[in-house]
This record gives structure tokens, sequence and C-alpha cells, in this order.
């Protein structure tokens, strides 16, 4: 759900570092109807222009705080991302993007559930790699959005 | 009395997430255009900074139903095992989160919560003082592909069905009878009485199949095979289909998960409804008169008004998610959607 949505158009920028661009960052919104404990957030599957980032190399802005690793938002047992908020996706990647269009594909991994499921045990052991599905919530596909990178970022 | 008509303001999701808009809007829409009272709502959507919410929230909610003097019907909950991410949470555990929803609920003024079909029946056991002590009552959801009760049905072994305990309904029934308690039921989702997929479903998933022409296959033989053969013959005649076992399974829906006489069995049992629908449309020859063709409404709603129901069926409005793939063009409008289906359910309520 919100396919085309999950990633607000105008928003890709570059990250920058002591005047050098170290990565790239965009909003991004729940894939569902609901918020979710910040601990349930698993990352992301990301390519942009057919190179893939994976979670390791994102960071993730939410609720007025600095960026945090998935390691550390799996602590956050009690704080919540509220549906209508936007979280900032930060994405490592020396030099950061070229100006002009890009091409990113995306899927979510929020590990939401309605109960008890089989795979229970192994995901606290082995948490799904953001990318096969498994995790993915609400929007399965994997969304590809054309985005332009805006001028500024800091 | 009658049947009560309300409105979950899950389904105005879509205008929710684009900011189109707030809870106080969806709450004034249900009463200056639909003319009714029932509100029901999704915890983690509405409840700002949930499970932990402001007492400036908790009053200005509270303000504003009693303002518009509506009623606040179900608070839907949900139980996400992963939580504490170092381990799945016992039952234990699970019952101390329906119990803090059971109080956040009497806090916002909500006569009933809903645990989802999936809760085990002793956590739901283990909350019931909870329940009667707030004076909340546990309604379980019977969703699809549940039936209300077994009969001569199956478990499938593969799908969503399979995770499901078809016995589920009779459990909370035997709860409530065994322990007397007045504050556990069910809440029945209109969704078991879906017969075909819905029109936005299968034009969304054409749009992203492979082989658009595998779901036409889908549909044209769905009768004749369970899920996993289909997958198996799937597999056979579209190699690299590509398709998952939920969209298979979306599409091999042939009938209804539930029989509409067997709600005549539950209706002491039930605290509220769920109005599942996908896609309004008016009835050819019938101007301003709606209906969702996936979905029975009259046969159910007419054995819910020949046997005295007269809790609330909320409407939940799904069918927005399937639209979303493409421009804001396509979007659909959920206001209007709601409209229609009221206009349906005052209809059926009243038709003697």
């Amino acid at each position: 759900m919100f396919d085309q949505y999950l990633i607000r158009s105008d928003s890709l920028q570059n990250d920058y570092e002591n005047g050098k661009a170290v990565g790239f960052q965009f909003a991004v919104r729940i894939a569902d109807y609901r918020g979710c404990f910040l601990s349930l957030h698993n990352g992301y599957y990301i390519t942009c222009d057919g190179t893939e980032y994976p979670r390791e190399q994102q960071t993730f802005e939410i609720n007025g705080k600095a960026p945090r690793s998935f390691e550390e938002l799996k602590a956050c047992v009690w704080e919540h991302w509220n549906y209508d908020d936007e979280g900032i996706l930060h994405v490592k990647k020396e030099g950061g993007l070229a100006p002009g269009k890009h091409t990113i594909g995306l899927q979510q991994s929020i590990l939401a559930q309605y109960g008890y499921m089989p795979w229970d045990e192994e995901w606290v052991k082995n948490p799904p790699v953001p990318g096969s599905g498994a995790g993915s919530g609400k929007t399965a596909n994997i969304c590809t959005f054309e985005l332009t990178l805006q001028e500024g970022g800091c | 009395m009658g049947i009560k008509r309300g409105v979950s303001l899950y389904s105005y999701q879509q205008a929710q997430f684009f900011g189109q808009m707030t809870w106080k809007d969806m709450i004034k829409e249900v009463h200056d255009h639909l003319h009714t009272d029932g509100i029901e709502i999704i915890d983690e959507a509405v409840i700002r900074d949930y499970p932990f919410p402001s007492e400036e929230f908790i009053y200005d909610w509270n303000n504003y139903m009693a303002r518009y003097d509506m009623q606040a019907v179900t608070m839907d909950i949900y139980l996400d095992v992963h939580q504490f991410r170092d381990h799945v949470m016992n039952h234990r555990e699970a019952a101390e989160r329906l119990k803090n929803d059971i109080k956040l609920a009497a806090r916002l003024g909500f006569q009933n919560v809903r645990p989802l079909c999936l809760v085990p029946i002793d956590v739901i056991e283990r909350a019931l003082d909870t329940a009667e002590k707030y004076d909340v009552r546990i309604g379980k959801e019977i969703h699809a592909p549940l039936p209300i009760v077994p009969g001569k049905r199956v478990q499938p072994t593969v799908g969503m069905a399979a995770h499901m305990d078809f016995a589920m309904a009779e459990q909370i029934m035997e709860l409530k009878d065994r322990t007397g308690s007045s504050h556990v039921g069910l809440v029945p989702d209109f969704g078991i009485f879906q017969h075909s997929p819905s029109q936005v479903s299968i034009d969304y998933c054409k749009r992203h199949a492979e082989i658009p022409e595998s779901i036409d296959f889908i549909l044209e033989n769905s009768r004749d095979y369970e899920l996993g053969e289909m997958c198996r013959l799937l597999d056979e005649k579209y190699p690299g289909h590509g398709l998952d076992v939920n969209t298979v399974e979306r599409m091999n829906l042939h009938e209804m998960s539930a029989d509409p006489e067997d709600i005549t069995t539950i209706i002491p049992y039930i605290v509220s409804i769920h109005g599942k629908f996908y896609n309004m449309t008016e009835i050819p020859g019938r101007p301003g008169c709606y209906e969702d063709k996936a979905i029975d409404y009259e046969t159910p709603i007419r054995y819910l008004r020949e046997n005295g129901f007269d809790g609330y069926i909320d409407s939940e409005f799904e069918g927005q998610r399937d639209q979303q793939d493409r421009g804001l063009e396509y979007l659909v409008d959920e206001v209007e959607q709601v409209r229609r289906h009221h206009e349906m359910l005052s209809r059926l309520c009243k038709e003697a």
C-alpha cells in the first residue's frame, strides 16, 4: 500500500559532513495503516541507480532525534513511530549523488505482526534481510521512484 | 432500537496519510454527513504517541467526542510479538499489552477493544479481570478466512488460513459461558461474507503480474482447485509467473469463509461488527443505491435484523490500498465510498 507515496518526491538530497558529501537522504512514510514501535523497524532494501545499499549503511532519523542505526533502533522498544510522521532515511555513499535524476528501489521492513507465527523464534535469531519480502508488511513490492536530487542538504 | 451505524476511522487512512483529514475532520464527517454517532479507531493510527498519549490528547479526544455527542464504540488493538526483539513476547507479556490497551480504551471512552483473531485464547482470559474492572468488553475478531463455526469446512494447510484456528469463535463462546463474563465476545468482520475478489484487487494484481493471463487463469478456475493445487498448476502453466502465495490466495477466493446463517448463533456474543468493503458501485437500475459486488451484505444483515441485533456495524473501507500504485488522479475518494456504504447500510438495516 501507498506504493508510489512511500518516498516524498521532493525529498532526495545529499548528506554533508565538513562540507563533503558523504551520502544521501530522503523522507519515508510507514507502509501500513498504523504506526509501530520503533524496535520493529528493521531497515530497508535500497537500490540507487542499480547499486544496492545494505542496512548497515543506513540510519534512520525520527522523533526529533539524531539519525540512529537499525541496531540502535532494536533497543527502542517503547518509542513509537507515529503513523502521521515522516522519517528521514540516510544512506552512506562517499561523494553523495550527482545532480539530476536518480532511480531508487525501496522495500521497507517492519516486523509488525497480528500475533504468533511459525517463524517467530527464527526472526529473533536471524531477522529477515530487507528485500526478500519477509517482514515487508503491507507493501511486499520493491517500489521504484524516479527522483531529482534537490539543492541544499546539510 | 435496531442496528446502529458507525465508521472505523481506518476507512480514511489515505486522507490521513496525505494530511487531508485529521481525526477531528473524520468525526465531523460522520456526524454531519452520515448522521450517525458510532466511531471506531485503530489505536496506533489515531492515538498520538501510543501507548503513552499526553493528558492533552486524551482530554481533547473526549472533549471533541462530547461536543458532537459521538459514541466511542470499539478501539482496534494489536499484538506485535517482536516488540522486544531479544525474545518472542510470551503470553503473559501479550496479556500485559492487552490490559494496557483496555485501560487506554477506557480513558478514551470506548465500550470495546478488538484484539485480532490470532491472539491466543489464554491471553484474552488473563485480561478478563481488567476488562471487568474498566468496563471495556474484549471482542475478538472473526476475520476472513475464518468461518463463524467450522461445520464441515476443512482448514487449509497453506496460506493465511493455515495459521488461524477455525474453532476460534467457539473458544470465545466457551470462555464467556464458562466464566459468565459479560466482558468478552466477538467482532465479526463482513470480509467473511466476501465471495469473490474485488475488481480493484483484480486490477491491482494484473498491473503487477509478470504474466497478467495467470490472474485470469486463477479467476476462471478458482472453483476447481484449492490453493495448494492452484499454486502447483500455475508453476506448470505459467513458469516465471512470480505470484506470491498471498496474491494467489486473494485471487483464488470463490466462496465466503462463513455461512451467513451462522451469524444467528453468535448474536448474543457480538460486541460490534466490522463492515469491511472494497468498492461501492451503483446498483444498475437503482440510482443512488450502492453495493459492494464482492461481499454479501444483504443476507447477514437480514439475519441480524430478524434476530434483534442492536449493536453497531462500523464501516471499514479497505479498497484504497489497491489503488495507490499510480498517480494521484487514480486515488479513490474514501469519503464518497463511506457515504455510499452508509446509504447501503441505512437501506438494508431498515428493510422489512
